[in-house]
């Protein structure tokens, strides 16, 4: 008996097996991504991911492994990112590390801006230890992949020691030994919670820590004015203001050296309503 | 039994056609993984990262809340593997004394007293 049916039955065997094949490998066994990387976490857990590195960071001070953890997570604009999950995470519950940290870590990855005030650390906090000497390189995986594991390699230099901020009220504040510090940034505050214009000082060493015991001087026609950072530490560490007069103009240099920062004054910011008040001027110096 | 016997062979390769349309040409993306599925570098390095917080902040009940996204270890299991991990892979000395010392304050944590965050 001749069958005639033609070659249909072929075309229908190819169907069903595209259709068992695809069956199998999307539903029955699907690849299973069991060794993923950090750029494949969901986005609450990329949230989390940076804070830690945070964290990690305000303890080694390394920004060379912080960076090199960020650019794990593949996010497109990691400073804004930093910059933006900084600003959120003081307004959120949860660890002051965090917090600290992920302002320190904004500021590094923006020059041009300036840290969210940080809170208050508990008494251990900023420690006085050398950073590791490591930064994690990547290294090629037998897949090609590059993987965070960090290496043996070339040793950096140390890491100024930061002083401890144990809140003792007879403390003395030491300044940190380093380079002179350098202006990073002169911005203008406008804040109407700010009832008098100051001129806010905050002093960075070179691993983005504040650093208390820096002596500011302002020099006015009236005279000469010296202040410390770190006596106002609800503030911040590193932290220390003047309250200026409107119309004076001030001189401002550290104690230690750098250029003195000139014809500075108080600035008028207009409020939502339109009427005006007096700004206050933010000085971010850090230890190059 | 020509026509059965080319039917399968035509239905294996279809089958072919479609494994590698999935395994390889289009597999199922995940793009929103949790830390447990990390490979075992990035577990590690995740680790060592709870284990430099956990040296400023010195709370070991956080340093547990964060291990515990690696997976359901309990978290000593976790951090003495990760610090095996980074022997293997010859982590600096000083980034495994600080798995050490967390591992070591795993040790004398009991989760049982913990004041649960309020």
């Amino acid at each position: 008996m001749k069958d005639d049916r033609g070659p249909w039955y072929l075309l229908t065997g190819l169907i069903l097996g595209l259709v068992f094949g695809l069956l199998y490998s999307w539903i029955i066994s699907p690849v299973r991504y069991v060794d993923t990387e950090p750029a494949s976490l969901r986005a609450d857990f990329r949230e989390q991911y940076r804070a830690l590195i945070a964290a990690a960071f305000l303890s080694n001070g390394d920004l060379q492994r912080a960076k090199a953890r960020l650019a794990l997570l593949a996010d497109p604009d990691i400073a804004k990112t930093i910059a933006i999950q900084a600003q959120l995470a003081q307004d959120r519950a949860g660890p002051d590390s965090e917090k600290n940290g992920l302002g320190l870590l904004a500021a590094a990855l923006n020059p041009g801006s300036s840290p969210p005030k940080p809170a208050l650390l508990p008494s251990s906090t900023p420690t006085a230890e050398p950073t590791s000497t490591l930064t994690p390189t990547p290294v090629v995986a037998l897949n090609g992949e590059a993987s965070p594991t960090p290496t043996s390699g070339t040793p950096k230099a140390t890491r100024t020691p930061a002083p401890t901020s144990t809140p003792l009220p007879s403390r003395t504040p030491t300044p940190t030994q380093g380079a002179p510090f350098i202006l990073l940034e002169q911005s203008v505050v406008c804040d109407p919670s700010i009832k008098q214009p100051l001129i806010q000082v905050e002093a960075l060493d070179s691993a983005i820590q504040p650093v208390p015991g820096v002596e500011v001087i302002i020099v006015t026609d009236q005279g000469e004015d010296h202040f410390f950072t770190g006596l106002k530490q609800e503030i911040g560490l590193g932290y220390a203001d003047y309250t200026m007069q409107p119309g004076l103009r001030y001189l401002l240099r550290l104690a230690d050296g750098g250029d003195p920062i000139p014809e500075l004054a108080a600035q008028e910011c207009e409020a939502e309503d339109g009427s005006r008040y007096w700004g206050s001027l933010k000085l971010v110096f850090i230890q190059p | 039994m020509r026509r059965w016997g080319l039917f399968f062979i035509v239905m294996a390769i279809g089958a072919a056609a479609g494994m590698y349309f999935g395994w390889v040409e289009n597999p199922v993306k995940y793009v929103d993984t949790a830390p447990d599925s990390l490979r075992m570098d990035y577990k590690t390095d995740y680790v060592l990262m709870v284990a430099e917080a956990y040296r400023v902040e010195n709370n070991l009940s956080l340093a547990a809340r964060r291990l515990a996204l690696l997976g359901t270890d309990t978290p000593e299991v976790t951090v003495s593997q990760a610090l095996e991990f980074a022997r293997q892979i010859d982590y600096n000395d000083n980034d495994i004394l600080l798995i050490q010392s967390l591992a070591e304050g795993l040790k004398t944590w009991n989760p049982s007293l913990e004041v649960p965050p309020p």
